[in-house]
């Protein structure tokens, strides 16, 4: 009885449309988890599964080096 | 590891920005040494793109603009450690990224130009005309504009 509640059924994006790698040269999907400090959002704030989460922390963070991401942010 | 390791050399994809002080003609030479350089590794290039003068995120040696070039590339693991090296003395060369690719395992990305325009009021041929003039500096204001509109969606 213990998934009667679901409040939050928030599933992985990458799981539904069955992205195996996640290229970290795909800003615009990258730019949706992280937040206008661009720090990575977490698994738990967007859905995110784990194995997902550990392959798109290494994108944003490749993304950041190549310079296709701020480190951080300073919102206007 | 007691994997098989499998038969096929590896595949990478390499990513370098080039500093913004050369100009569009000088590049050239750059990327052929470029070239030259996975060529001497016994890499065979498979596939190459040019992303053209990009802002970058953040200024990177005083330089606030970049030439991006991208190489795909098939390289014995042996040989791939001296073209990194010798990238990396190349002053030319702002910085680089090399990553292993599963070809197997990639899913293209939708490109945003693809994505469907909003609707037009049914114009003259004259003006259709004009107007594709006028995409390439809109493209330009449309990418700030997404930029902005991402900067404050926060997903929830
Ligand atoms: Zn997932």
């Amino acid at each position: 009885m213990e998934n009667t509640i679901n409040k939050n059924d928030k599933q992985c994006y990458f799981c539904v449309n069955n992205i195996k790698e996640i290229d970290y040269k795909d800003g615009h999907t990258l730019r949706r988890y992280v937040g206008s400090y661009m720090k990575i959002f977490s698994k738990k704030k967007t859905g995110t599964c784990a194995k997902h989460q550990r392959k798109l922390a290494t994108a944003i963070k490749r993304a950041r080096i190549m310079a296709l991401m701020p480190f951080v942010n300073q919102p206007k | 590891m007691a994997k098989n390791k499998s038969a096929a050399t590896p595949h990478y994809e390499l990513l370098y920005i080039i500093a913004n002080k050369f100009s569009e003609n000088e590049l050239e030479p750059i990327v052929e040494k470029v070239a030259k350089l996975i060529e001497e590794g016994q890499g065979t290039t498979t596939h190459t793109e040019d992303w053209g003068k990009k802002k970058l995120a953040y200024p990177i040696n005083g330089y606030t603009h970049g030439y991006y070039r991208l190489v795909e590339f098939d390289m014995e693991a042996a040989n791939l450690a001296r073209v990194e090296r010798n990238l990396r003395m190349m002053p030319e060369v702002v910085r680089h990224m090399i990553v292993k690719k599963d070809l197997s395992r990639v899913t293209p990305i939708p490109r945003p130009a693809a994505a469907p325009k909003p609707e037009l009021p049914v114009k003259a041929e004259k003006e259709v005309k004009e107007e594709k003039q006028k995409e390439k500096t809109n493209l330009k204001d449309l990418d700030e504009k997404l930029d902005k509109i991402l900067e404050t969606n926060d997903l929830l």
